[in-house]
């Protein structure tokens, strides 16, 4: 403990004369009436006592005294370590994400740091490690004066990215001052990149003393996707014990769907969980946050990338639809995979649920309700993908990419001379481009397009003669996608093939809208995290960036993590994507260990103590009062004693708040609150019957003990509870919060007045019911209720 | 118009008064088994044959008829006197300490009581000082309460108009010789001055009685600490205006009892100097026992 003000510690010189001073003069005598006052008259002189001030009220005195001189002297519990050196303090500060979990601890270090050079007078200059928000690389600050410091430091937050040890090396190396004192505040993880060269440039700057974090900054990598499931994945530094984390899926509108925990064993870096949502629900997870405290390396924004699709598929086939081999829907169930969600019912059922993709296997859409709805679904942004077949060739509808032609063509039959025919390459604008096509994949039948209406569509696959295969057209957002073939193997060996399932797959993918932004179109930021993973508008330092560069990107001021793009195709960038997996940092040889999670806060006792005093003080006056015989027996001035004392009180906890060194304690409202309480009806928490006071004692006691019985019947036989019941005035007490009032009127009383009507008026208006009992009297007469 | 009213208030305090002092003498009634002696007096008491000695017109003819001896009729003894009663007054009766009655209250009381035994006993009861009054038969009863609360006049105030008169001594008043006196009051005076007021009713020359009533605070100052001791009413002689500033009260209690004891003992010795009785009451004990031995000491006499 120190004093920061030791040399009002010489107040303490002056005990001894309070001590004299508080002797030598008696509390006021209190006076007392006494007939026999003669025979005490000459008493006074033979007896020999000294006046003097009771022992314990001195005492009293001189402790209150004492504590407020060492308030006043302003002492410091836990002090930081004394600074070394005798020059100024560099305090060098890792403000990268790593930092944001545990930030609290590190800037109550630095300002610990900042007191005692204050204390010491010396000057002190400020090092962060990380790039600043606008770009600037690390560079020292100051020296400047502790307050501004001070400051500075308050002005602080922790960056979305990691530090740049390497710039913060050279910031370092230009510093020059002799007898430096250097406090590091590490945040304990290894910098692959300038770490060797930053750590013998902070040995090189002064003596140094290295406040690490005990680690605790773990990232959350981006998850997998396995078999149409997430696992979420974390790393973080290894420990000897193991930790558990929370993982918070969140929505758009920032509720939690779900808490995952993942365990990280002893001496292991990595550790994964799956999400565990139904589909419905994880397409709804925005967000992937560690619970506790938010850092941006412990944040995952989720893009349309992860999003799983509902394919809903419908035929007119009924019931064999998906009979095996021989079904449609067959061979689409297998060419969709696991990773899909396919849901198979009747076409209005499918279109009442959300739906990424449509597919419909040679189903006529029915003029009316049933095409309009389709329509509506795709210029929503549906994708419809149809298969031909008999039935679409004999009722073509317009929800059709082209306009077909009545006749199908018959290749390779026992009545034609061609051959079956083989897919031509895809071309390059198609979204199967690049896919290889296998030679064995035939054509025999197909549904032809009439050659004037594929001006208008686009046609993504076509056979070897030209003719169309595969043909879109975009309606409204959405898209209709046609196969000229059926989705069985009766048309084409198509389905059998394994380019089935990849073509499938390329247009289930086009439904999410990103697939067709090209590798070298740039993303501007649109919404940029902070340290602590909030998103928040981007500063002037963001710059868009390539798709291409995305997944290999370096998070810095420039390309902050965050969303990138365009409205409707935002595309994440995350920290766990891009940083390796967090490794503790070799210790500094030669510096001195700090522990930031140990330190405590310098705690000033001086507000304390000035409270002690004036409390004592207090008492000290309560004491003299007492003393006098002031408080002696009279009711008033004890409540106006007592009053003084919660006020006292309320005042002390104002001036503790205005001191505003730590928060204003709770104890000190609880006389508000019983003061609170204490206004608070019984009944406004339980519900009791009441009657109405008639001023008859005998009447009233008969009321209240006649409603107490019922109120203990009701709450035995059923499950009302009712509290012991209450005698009210109408028009004195809120009749508002009895259901029953019971009236015994008894004879002689005149009519309620009027206010008391009015109240009654309100209690029945409200559904109040009254219960009058005249007790046999005449139920027509006076006062009995009939002037209502 | 004042006095009216004072009057009206002080009718509806009388019959708590009147029945507190019959309750308190019946109590005393039950137990008196005195008197039953010859003397001179109007009922019937005993015959007895007659003696040589006795005079002649005391020979009762009718009974003495009706055999062949001669009887007389004596008569029970009837104390055909008057008795003095007097209450002292006074701030200082009017005081009392918390859960004890004011001395006065309790005087007054303890004079009803002896009052109505005495009247019951077919005694002249006689208040010290006071205007003319019936003083015998069942009358006298309220007509002396209503003179003592008249005695003790409307309390106004402590400064006011109503502060009751200061006597603490009886009044030099002519009176029967050989009655008897009863002085209730604190007798808290120098001895001297007693002395003289007793020296007055010794040459009339009277005997009676001194009941010396005092307040449990008076009797043990029971106070702490340091404390200023006032007068409730005006300040004895010998005393300083402000009172007495006593730094610890515990530091005097001693001489205090000592002094105490010897004022009690001094009335003491100025009553026996007289032939005199004194004794002592104290406002927390309860009224039946003084008054009883107050009745018996009459009585006895």
């Amino acid at each position: 403990m120190i004093f920061a003000q030791p040399w009002l510690l010489v107040a303490f010189a002056a005990l001894p004369v309070i001590w004299w001073l508080v002797r030598a003069s008696p509390p006021a005598p209190r006076t007392q009436l006494f007939p026999a006052l003669r025979l005490l008259a000459d008493l006074r002189a033979t007896v020999e006592s000294p006046e003097r001030t009771p022992p314990w009220l001195l005492i009293l005195r001189l402790v209150a005294a004492s504590c407020l001189i060492l308030g006043l002297a302003d002492p410091i519990l836990d002090p930081g370590h004394g600074l070394p050196g005798t020059g100024p303090l560099l305090i060098v500060l890792d403000d990268g994400w790593a930092a944001a979990a545990d930030w609290p601890d590190r800037t109550a270090a630095a300002a610990a740091a900042i007191a005692a050079a204050g204390r010491a007078e010396r000057p002190v200059a400020l090092l962060t490690t990380a790039p600043s928000a606008d770009g600037r690389a690390p560079a020292i600050e100051g020296p400047m004066p502790p307050a501004a410091a001070e400051a500075r430091l308050a002005a602080l937050t922790p960056l979305p990215w990691p530090p740049d040890h390497a710039a913060a090396a050279r910031a370092l190396g230009s510093w020059h001052e002799p007898g430096t004192a250097v406090l590091f505040i590490d945040n304990g993880l290894r910098d692959p990149a300038g770490d060797t060269a930053f750590r013998a440039a902070l040995r090189g700057a002064g003596t140094l003393t290295d406040a690490r974090a005990a680690g605790t900054a773990a990232l959350l990598q981006t998850p997998v996707s396995v078999n149409g499931h997430l696992i979420l994945r974390l790393a973080a530094a290894p420990q000897r014990i193991a930790r558990s984390y929370d993982v918070l899926a969140q929505g758009s509108d920032g509720r939690t769907l779900n808490r995952v925990t993942i365990t990280l064993p002893a001496k292991a870096g990595a550790a994964q969980a799956p999400l565990g949502l139904p589909t419905v629900l994880a397409n709804g997870v925005t967000r992937l946050q560690l619970a506790g405290s938010p850092t941006a390396g412990g944040t995952v924004l989720l893009d349309d990338q992860w999003r799983r699709r509902i394919v809903g598929l419908a035929s007119a086939a009924g019931d064999a639809a998906d009979a095996p081999l021989t079904g449609p829907l067959y061979y689409l169930n297998r060419a969709l995979g696991p990773d899909m969600e396919i849901r198979h019912r009747p076409l209005d059922q499918l279109l009442a649920q959300p739906l990424s993709v449509l597919i419909l296997s040679d189903r006529p859409l029915a003029p009316g309700p049933e095409r309009d709805a389709v329509a509506r679904f795709v210029q929503r942004g549906g994708l419809l993908i149809r298969f031909g077949g008999p039935l679409t060739a004999e009722t073509p509808d317009p929800l059709l990419p082209v306009h077909l032609l009545q006749q199908d063509r018959s290749l390779g039959g026992a009545l034609s001379w061609n051959k079956p025919e083989h897919l031509a390459l895809f071309p390059a604008t198609s979204p199967f481009a690049g896919l290889a096509v296998p030679k064995d994949v035939t054509v025999s039948r197909q549904l032809l397009a009439d050659p004037a209406s594929l001006a208008a569509a686009s046609v993504w696959a076509t056979l070897t003669d030209g003719t169309p295969l595969v043909s879109a057209a975009p309606l409204g957002q959405g898209r209709i996608v046609l196969f000229h073939v059926t989705a069985d193997a009766d048309w084409s060996s198509l389905p059998l093939s394994g380019l089935f399932p990849e073509m499938l797959d390329r247009l289930v993918r086009l439904a999410s809208g990103i697939a067709d932004v090209g590798g070298d179109a740039r993303l501007a930021p649109a919404e940029i995290m902070n340290g602590y993973g909030d998103l928040g508008a981007p500063n002037a330092a963001a710059q868009p960036i390539r798709v291409d560069d995305l997944p290999l990107a370096a998070p810095s001021p420039k390309t902050p993590p965050g969303l990138y793009g365009p409205a409707g195709g935002r595309r994440a960038f995350n920290l766990g994507a891009v940083l390796p997996p967090p490794e503790a940092a070799p210790t500094i040889p030669g510096a001195a260990r700090q522990d930031l999670a140990g330190t405590r806060a310098e705690r000033p006792l001086g507000p304390w103590l000035v409270a002690a005093a004036l409390l004592l003080l207090a008492v000290d006056l309560l004491a003299s009062l007492a003393l006098r015989g002031a408080l002696k027996g009279s009711g008033p001035r004890l409540a106006r004693a007592g009053r003084a004392m919660v006020l006292l009180g309320l005042g002390l906890s104002m001036a503790r708040a205005a001191h505003a060194a730590a928060p204003v304690q709770a104890p000190m409202q609880a006389p508000v609150q019983a003061a609170v309480q204490a206004a608070v009806p019984p009944c406004a928490l339980a519900t009791c019957l009441a009657y109405v006071l008639t001023g008859d004692s005998t009447v009233d006691r008969l009321s209240h003990d006649g409603l107490a019985s019922l109120s203990d019947f009701v709450t035995s036989r059923s499950a009302a509870i009712l509290a012991p019941p209450v005698g009210v005035s109408p028009g004195r007490d809120d009749l508002s919060l009895y259901p029953l009032l019971y009236w015994p009127i008894i004879p002689g009383d005149g009519l309620p007045s009027a206010t008391a009507i009015a109240a009654l008026n309100r209690f029945m208006e409200n559904g109040g019911i009254i219960l009058i009992d005249t007790e046999g009297g005449d139920s027509g007469g006076q006062g009995s209720g009939a002037g209502m | 118009m004042d006095a009216a009213l004072a009057a009206e208030a002080l009718g509806g305090t009388l019959p708590p008064l009147l029945v507190a002092a019959e309750r308190v003498a019946a109590t005393v009634a039950q137990g008196v088994h005195g008197r039953r002696r010859t003397g001179r007096g109007d009922s019937f008491w005993q015959y007895r044959p007659f003696a040589e000695g006795d005079a002649a017109q005391r020979v009762d003819w009718r009974q003495s008829a009706r055999s062949d001896r001669l009887f007389v009729r004596e008569t029970e003894w009837e104390a055909a006197q008057t008795v003095y009663l007097w209450v002292a007054d006074g701030a200082g009766m009017r005081w009392h300490s918390a859960g004890a009655p004011p001395k006065r209250d309790r005087a007054v009381l303890l004079t009803m009581a002896l009052a109505s035994l005495l009247l019951r006993a077919g005694e002249h009861v006689r208040l010290l000082g006071s205007a003319p009054h019936p003083a015998s038969g069942r009358p006298a009863l309220p007509a002396i309460a209503t003179l003592l609360g008249q005695q003790a006049g409307p309390e106004r105030g402590p400064h006011g108009q109503g502060r009751p008169p200061e006597q603490a001594l009886p009044p030099r008043l002519p009176m029967a010789r050989h009655a008897h006196v009863v002085l209730m009051g604190d007798f808290l005076e120098p001895l001297s001055d007693i002395r003289e007021a007793m020296a007055y009713f010794a040459a009339i020359p009277v005997t009676g009685h001194i009941l010396q009533v005092i307040d449990p605070a008076e009797a043990e100052l029971p106070f702490r600490g340091r404390i200023r001791f006032e007068g409730p009413g005006r300040t004895p002689k010998g005393v300083a205006g402000g009172g007495i500033l006593v730094p610890r009260v515990e530091d005097i209690r001693a001489a205090y009892h000592e002094r105490l004891a010897d004022q009690i003992a001094g009335i003491a010795a100025i009553a026996a100097a007289s032939g005199w009785r004194a004794s002592l009451h104290r406002t927390d004990h309860p009224p039946g026992a003084a008054l009883l031995s107050l009745y018996e000491a009459l009585a006895n006499r």
